[in-house]
């Protein structure tokens, strides 16, 4: 059977995503939390962190990095509101600069790992660093995917003709996806 | 309600209470001999525990078997039965006692933990780390000595006692009676638990971290520590015997011990281990410590 | 009478074997796949209670036997009874709130197809060279991640994986058993219209999405302490093995609420049922879930009372801890009073459940004993916690699994079970469990230590007594699985409503047609109705 065929319900199947999409969203967000608060837990318990030689993370990239992915968080939703509008033309270019500005993120990313000073076995610093920021990349780079996925569906003609709650769900996950980054930026860099 | 009724029903009442409370003495039984002053008031504890459960259990049991018997029907019976959806009294008195029974099962149990902790004989469970709350103070009541301190070591798997102040080190706890003892838990591997059933008392042991425990033992006799927090392939065998001694026999026993050479201990991990494999399915294990050298009497 | 309904549909048993999207195809793929794991589960606890039938060592090697327990209790809680629950609660929880199917279907088949993968990758891992993981299904660091067989695919990481991919079907089926019955309801179906069962389905699904990722954060991170040389638990790197404790038992207490909670609301459906009287309390046995769930997040420290916690700490969750008992007992009230002027049949569904109220008062009372710190110090991984858990795990959940299997084959199947058998597969799993169990209590009492391959002499009599009760619960197995089978394929067919119960359920044809409803009803009356004048409203459009 296809899918549920609702004589006499009210909600058509679309709705269920704008439902169930954040209620994942929420329980996702608790593996985070579960990260976040080990790292929290340790770092207090320990307050020589960095390894020897190494006075803290480099700041000032990363903060170039957290500008970009919040002005991508902009981006969306002034594609959002665009194509509520109807402008497809307008949601496409914004939706794709927003998928662009992850891949930039994503580079930053790995250049910063590539120039950092530890490893995933410099001791706790190490562990930690590298399990969030690459937890994290890993949902920028599904977020990206998922974008260019709904990007490839809305050149199908009339495509959002009984409404868009993919493109609403992508657009939830980005927003996800750069708050985790804020809490992370303040956590790991700026403590 | 009619007499009979009445009658039955004060009947079930008297039975269970009487019964509940012949359980409650009889638990005491059910644990072993105790043989420190901290498990004396757990001993009170468990027997007001099961005597409420009791009560509880034979209690709504019985409402049970009694609708079984009074309430059943014929199979072929298909009639619905009186539609009472509730009784608003009834369940407000059924909230209201389980929560002040609730409540007093929570503060007579917070009372026993704090006369094990407070009262001089048994120190609170003290880490050593910034974030661990200082233990409450214990002042030393009146019992004899002072408190005798001794380094308890696991390790996969067995248990080394040290005393630091006598320079001795044994497979065996021998502790003083009536003596306050603390005892300093650490582990070069990985968690483990002190344990001995009839002190009522145990605590995990965690690597790189000492755990000072107290207590006061007060049964002159033999009895048995085992590991409690599972800690690998031949945590089964990781025992050792505990032995409370008189004062004397306490001093006798030190004296004799460091007067003695070390030798490896026994261990019985480390003989299982040492046997050839069985079959198949004996998988790799972390290989045992060697015996620890230990001043003994054999 | 039994009149044949052109409606009812029987499923080809071919569709059983496919990625099936009909929650009805699912619901039952759950529930076979689930009870062959829990034939495999019990097997090997057959194997580690013919161990202790003696105090020494003779039958299995020390490791074989770490890792028979953590199997068997890896494959208990994961591979029997969560999708078990899941199985019960994906074939009724539509049909009891006048849906179609489930928000999603799709994604329903894809969390199912996953359990077998899990249950595959645990079995296989007996026969790598390090053997399965051997550190009890709580896998704790540091003993967990010492790696004695230096491989880097090893038992634990087989463990790890499995963990992993269990709880990504897990999260799947929570986000559609949520989205389903809060969006899916006929209308007129309030939440205060919703069977119990329905709202003990959402508390327990609420929870698996809200505590589950925190055992997903510490299993990853195991994962990484074990084979990527991180130091997240390591004692002598500065990690925290009690960071860990807190995680997975942030999950793993709720999840004993995941597990218990459906089985409480199978009781909720079937008591009315053969009392033939209303729930009593209904509002407050539904809320009740609720309650049972929020408080149930707040208690986990409770397992580690003797671990390395502050005294503030072990107090604060003692209290938390003797307060979920209150709306847990309040349902076990409820009960009994719906009971008490009723008119009462005792039949298998209702045995089973009767049987299960009454080990469930005892494992409630033995739970509330645990939450007591000072005693619960004393007891602590001894075999009285394990016999407190298994009072629940089987002597309520699987006994409840059970009686809702009963309750609802001629739903499912279109045929009745054979009674007979029925009632003698509940007296040998009543006995057999009872014997296997309780013995527990005694000897955990004296000291006896769980996980032990050998034990002091004196535990003997009551380890054999134990041993005897689980060989019993092994053979009580029997006459259900050829009940089962026999009756799905020969037994007399019924009508839409054998049992004469109340429930959205039982007003479509058994087996139900593919879409259940053919038109979906509107709901005017609360449920439970017996007794009640809308019970037998004529017209069944609405109800």
């Amino acid at each position: 059977m296809e899918g549920p065929i609702n004589r006499h319900t009210s909600e058509p199947a679309e709705d269920h995503l704008s439902f169930g999409f954040p209620v994942f969203l929420l329980s996702e967000s608790i593996v985070f939390v579960s990260f976040f608060v080990t790292y929290a837990i340790l770092r207090i318990k320990n307050p020589h962190w960095f390894p020897p030689g190494v006075s803290g993370l480099d700041i000032p990239k990363a903060a170039v990095n957290t500008v970009i992915l919040v002005a991508s968080s902009i981006v969306i939703h002034f594609a959002e509101r665009a194509l509520s509008r109807h402008k497809l033309i307008n949601f496409r270019r914004l939706w794709l600069l927003t998928a662009g500005m992850g891949i930039i993120f994503l580079i930053g990313q790995a250049m910063e790992w590539h120039n950092m000073p530890f490893g995933l076995n410099a001791g706790l610093a190490g562990a930690t660093f590298y399990l969030l920021t690459g937890f994290h990349g890993l949902h920028v780079l599904i977020g990206v995917i998922l974008l260019l996925l709904m990007y490839r569906r809305s050149l199908i003609p009339n495509n959002y003709q009984t409404g868009h709650s993919g493109v609403d769900a992508v657009a939830l996950f980005w927003h996800f996806v750069d708050v985790i980054w804020i809490i992370l930026f303040f956590l790991l860099y700026i403590w | 309600m009619k007499p009979f009724n009445i009658v039955l029903l004060a009947f079930f009442v008297i039975l269970i209470i009487v019964t509940s409370h012949w359980l409650g003495q009889q638990s005491y039984t059910w644990l072993p001999v105790p043989a420190a002053l901290e498990a004396e008031p757990v001993g009170d504890l468990f027997s007001f525990l099961v005597t409420l459960g009791s009560v509880i259990f034979l209690g709504v049991l019985g409402i049970m078997l009694y609708c079984l018997v009074v309430y059943r029907v014929a199979k072929d019976d298909h009639s619905d039965a009186p539609a009472i959806r509730g009784n608003t009294k009834l369940e407000i008195t059924w909230t209201i006692i389980p929560i002040f029974l609730v409540i007093w099962i929570t503060v007579y149990s917070y009372d026993i933990y704090e006369r094990m902790n407070v009262l001089g004989h048994l120190s609170v469970v003290q880490h050593h780390g910034p974030l661990d709350e200082p233990a409450y103070a214990a002042e030393p009541k009146t019992l004899s000595g002072p408190t005798e301190t001794i380094e308890v070591i696991a390790k996969q798997w067995s248990w080394t006692f040290h005393y630091p102040n006598h320079k001795v080190t044994s497979s065996e706890l021998h502790l003083p009676v009536n003596q306050r003892v603390q005892l300093k838990l650490q582990s070069t591997d990985v968690l483990h638990g002190f344990y001995v059933p009839n002190f009522r008392i145990k605590q995990d042991i965690v690597p790189n971290r000492t755990i000072d425990l107290s207590l006061t033992p007060n049964r002159i006799g033999k009895y048995q520590l085992e590991d409690s927090q599972f800690s690998g392939t031949y945590f089964s065998l990781m025992k050792a015997d505990v032995y409370i001694d008189s004062s004397e026999g306490f001093k006798q026993w030190l004296k004799l011990m460091s007067n003695q050479v070390r030798k490896p201990a026994k261990n019985d991990a480390f003989s299982e281990y040492s046997q050839p494999k069985q079959t198949k399915f004996d998988w790799p294990s972390v290989t045992p410590a060697t015996p620890p050298l230990v001043q003994s009497s054999w | 009478m039994y009149i044949e309904d052109k409606n009812s549909h029987q499923t080809h048993w071919k569709e059983y074997f496919s990625f099936s999207s009909d929650h009805k195809v699912i619901g039952v793929q759950y529930l076979v796949t689930a009870f062959i794991f829990f034939l495999i589960g019990g097997l090997l606890a057959m194997i580690v209670r013919a161990e202790l039938l003696t105090p020494q060592l003779n039958i299995v090697s020390r490791s074989l036997y770490n890792g028979l327990f953590t199997m068997h209790g890896t494959i208990m809680i994961f591979l029997w009874i969560l999708p078990a629950n899941l199985g019960l609660a994906n074939y009724l929880v539509p049909l009891m709130i006048g849906a179609r199917d489930m928000a999603f279907p799709k994604l329903n088949a894809i969390a199912f197809w996953q359990i077998p993968v899990v249950g595959i990758l645990l079995l296989l891992s007996f026969f790598l060279p390090s053997g399965t993981a051997q550190a009890g299904w709580w896998s704790y660091p540091p003993v967990s991640i010492q790696n004695p067989s230096g491989q880097f695919i090893n038992g634990e990481f087989v463990w790890l994986l499995a963990i992993a991919i269990s709880g990504v079907s897990s999260i799947m089926g929570g986000v559609n058993f949520v989205t389903t019955i809060v969006q899916m309801r006929a209308p007129g179906m309030t939440y205060f219209r919703m069977p119990v069962y329905v709202w003990t389905v959402l508390s327990a699904q609420l929870l698996q999405l809200f505590c589950l990722p925190a055992l997903t954060g510490a299993a990853i991170m195991l994962l990484f302490d074990l084979s990527f040389g991180t130091d997240f638990f390591s004692p002598f790197s500065n990690g925290d093995p009690i960071i860990y404790q807190h995680l997975f038992w942030f999950y793993s207490h709720p999840a004993v609420y995941v597990m218990a909670l459906p089985a409480f609301g199978v009781f909720s459906e079937v008591i009315p049922a053969f009392a033939r009287k209303p729930l009593f309390g209904y509002k407050v046995v539904a809320v009740s879930s609720f309650i049972i769930a929020i408080v149930g997040t707040f208690v986990w420290v409770h397992h580690m009372f003797a671990s390395a916690t502050p005294n503030w700490m072990r107090i604060f969750f003692m209290a938390s801890t003797m307060l979920v008992a209150v709306p847990t007992g309040l349902k076990v009230f409820a009960w009994v009073a719906t009971l008490w002027q009723g008119k009462i049949r005792l039949e298998t569904p209702m045995l089973f459940c009767l049987g299960g109220i009454v080990m469930f008062l005892f494992a409630g009372i033995t739970g509330v004993m645990m939450a007591s710190a000072p005693f619960d110090i004393h007891v602590n991984n001894t075999y009285f916690v394990v016999g407190h858990f298994h009072y629940v795990v089987f002597g309520t959940v699987t006994m409840a699994i059970y009686g809702g299997i009963y309750f609802w084959f001629p739903k499912i199947t279109g045929r009745m079970y054979l009674e007979s058998w029925g009632k003698l597969h509940f007296w040998l799993s009543f006995i057999g469990a009872n014997l296997n169990f309780f013995p527990m209590h005694p000897v955990g009492l004296q000291g006896m230590l769980r996980r032990v391959s050998s034990y002091d002499p004196e535990f003997t009599g009551w380890n054999v007594l134990a041993s005897l009760g689980a060989f019993l619960l092994g053979m009580s197995t029997l006459p259900f699985i050829a009940n089962m089978i026999s009756s799905s394929l020969r037994g007399h067919k019924v009508s839409n409503n054998p049992w004469n119960s109340t429930g959205l359920e039982w007003t479509i044809p058994s087996p139900p047609p593919v879409e259940n409803f053919e038109e979906i009803p509107t709901i005017t009356t609360e449920p439970y109705n017996y007794g009640e004048p809308s019970r037998f409203s004529i017209d069944s459009r609405t109800i």
